[in-house]
């Protein structure tokens, strides 16, 4: 499966904004499944724009966006084909770390739940889990987000700065269960970033 | 359930509490004063009164000076002529009366009889609305039908049983009862069974059919020629202005229960109209307060919402608790109305079963409590799912 963009721009951006770009405002850009791609940009470039685009949450924008097959539905399209890590989360504070993966996973019922513990004792200290995620560390809910975005089939995972709040030895775990999870599914994925982040093998780097 | 855990948090109780008692009460009222309506509209139309509507018995004035003078109570021809002419006046019919001798007698078992003495009277039977088989006599039968007063059931009903605590009888256990008329004159004698096949509020009157009293009264009346005190007339419109004043002017007597009765209907009619249009405002009035504490559940948690829907809860799935609970509440709440409304018009029936025949069914409240269910359930879900989708997409 392959996501083409054609000539995508953000309503809200100039033209003069997005000159050098490898992504907005060119003809034919691919992305393809089973390729790693690193987006780089600045803060205010757009990052999380195009994430939000391609994932369906936000319309403001010129050009076109092809999935290469008919997609009635984007709420399909979102169980099936597209897991998004937010920018801001969106995790649900009153709820613990395990009910917030429970609340993803009861949509497609992909994960066990012996996985879904595992997975989420492979990042979080043990007693954290049954706390309500508003009371953890950004880095600790930051990583709960992660997990919860593993928690469904997909072809393309999309990582809005997913270790901007973690540190050196926290990234490694959180790749290596994320390559672990993407080599399985054959997927896709496409992470953007201030700079570029080495713990991925990647197959392109993109500057937005 | 971690999604119904999650939105169970976002209900406010006092605002669902508030609904389903204002639903309770606005619904119980309406059924009850729709069933309320059913049960008496009977008593309020013809079905009581033989009478037709439009239609008043006059006599004369009774005075010291008449009363010494006994011809001048009855009508004569230039009087009925006079009346003929007036232009609110439909028709004149008079009454006729028995000239024999009439004594009803009933049977008490164990060899007791109790009897009484009577006199008939009798009007066309066009002014008749009872059950025309019933009210019918021809010179082979030995059955007579006859019509009452509602009067004199209400003086035994309201003064005598009361007084003497005996108990109450209603019209129809009345007229279930048969008793033996005899009458006699010229020498002759004859006796009929018979029974009450109607009462009337109009007139104060025992009446019979106006063919056997035209009959009995050539075999056994002692005078040839029939004179009149009563008179039945018929007016084009019962509520014209110049009746009053000109039946004053003659001297005439006009029976006013008929202008007074439905004067009362008409009260009653609107009493219960309005206590159901304030009902019917209650019902608004519950369904725009859930409406509203749905709005600030909404506003309050939308971007619990917009969460959701990120992650893959199509507006539907996030409507769907929602949704259950305002149904189960209201399905809830209208059939305690419906109970309760039952329950009230029980003990209403029971007050009034001994005088009144009361014999409404409750079928038609069952079947307007289930179709309001429906439309209520059916207007609440679409709602939901609008307002949160509204907000999420």
């Amino acid at each position: 499966m392959k996501i083409t963009l054609h000539n995508l721009k953000p309503q809200y951006m100039s033209e003069s904004e997005l000159a050098g770009s490898d992504i907005y405002l060119q003809p034919n850009v691919v992305f393809e499944q089973g390729q790693k791609y690193m987006i780089c940009a600045q803060s205010g470039h757009g990052k999380s724009s195009l994430l939000n685009f391609i994932y369906g949450s936000s319309r403001a924008y010129d050009g076109t966006i092809d999935y290469g097959e008919a997609v009635a539905d984007p709420f399909v399209l979102r169980r099936q084909t597209l897991s998004y890590l937010f920018q801001d989360l969106c995790l649900f504070p009153q709820l613990t770390a395990m009910e917030n993966l429970d609340l993803k996973n009861s949509l497609t019922h992909y994960k066990s739940s012996a996985e879904l513990t595992a997975m989420l004792d492979a990042l979080l200290p043990a007693d954290k889990k049954s706390q309500p995620v508003g009371t953890l560390s950004l880095g600790q809910r930051q990583r709960v987000a992660v997990v919860r975005a593993l928690c469904q089939p997909f072809r393309f995972l999309m990582l809005d700065e997913p270790f901007s709040h973690i540190d050196r030895q926290n990234a490694q775990a959180v790749a290596q269960l994320v390559m672990h999870e993407v080599d399985r599914q054959g997927a896709a994925l496409i992470v953007t970033a201030l700079d570029a982040i080495d713990l991925f093998p990647f197959d392109h780097v993109m500057q937005l | 359930m971690t999604l119904h855990k999650l939105q169970r948090k976002t209900l406010i109780p006092a605002q669902i509490a508030g609904y389903a008692l204002t639903l309770f009460v606005g619904v119980t009222v309406v059924i009850l004063t729709f069933q309320l309506y059913a049960d008496i509209r009977p008593m309020l139309t013809q079905q009581t009164d033989v009478f037709k509507a439009h239609t008043v018995t006059v006599s004369k004035n009774v005075t010291l000076f008449k009363s010494a003078n006994k011809e001048s109570v009855y009508f004569d021809a230039d009087d009925l002529e006079a009346l003929q002419e007036q232009p609110f006046v439909k028709k004149v019919s008079p009454f006729i009366s028995s000239s024999f001798n009439v004594s009803a007698t009933i049977n008490l078992g164990n060899g007791h009889r109790m009897g009484t003495d009577l006199f008939f009277e009798s009007v066309p039977d066009e002014y008749l609305d009872v059950d025309s088989e019933a009210w019918q006599w021809d010179s082979t039968s030995d059955f007579l039908p006859i019509v009452i007063p509602e009067d004199y059931l209400s003086l035994y009903n309201f003064g005598f049983a009361e007084s003497q605590s005996l108990p109450v009888i209603s019209e129809r256990t009345l007229s279930q009862v048969a008793f033996n008329i005899h009458i006699e004159g010229n020498g002759a004698r004859r006796t009929y069974t018979s029974r009450i096949v109607g009462f009337s509020g109009k007139i104060n009157s025992i009446l019979v059919p106006q063919s056997f009293l035209a009959w009995a009264n050539r075999t056994y009346g002692a005078v040839a020629h029939q004179r009149s005190s009563r008179l039945l007339v018929e007016f084009t419109d019962a509520s014209d202005e110049r009746i009053p004043a000109f039946f004053q002017d003659s001297g005439l007597n006009i029976n006013k229960t008929e202008l007074e009765s439905s004067k009362m209907v008409f009260l009653f009619r609107f009493a219960l109209l309005f206590v159901f249009t304030i009902a019917a405002i209650v019902i608004l009035l519950s369904m725009a307060f859930i409406v509203m504490s749905l709005n600030v559940i909404v506003q309050k948690n939308r971007d619990l919402f917009l969460n959701l829907y990120n992650i893959g809860y199509t507006p539907r799935q996030i409507s769907r608790y929602y949704q259950r609970v305002v149904s189960l509440i209201t399905v809830v709440d209208l059939f305690a109305a419906l109970s309760a409304a039952l329950w009230v018009r029980q003990y209403y029936v029971q007050k009034l079963t001994h005088v009144f025949d009361l014999d409404g069914t409750v079928t038609p409240i069952v079947v307007a409590t289930v179709i309001l269910t429906a439309i209520l359930l059916a207007a609440y879900n679409i709602l939901i799912y609008r307002i949160i989708r509204k907000t999420v997409a």
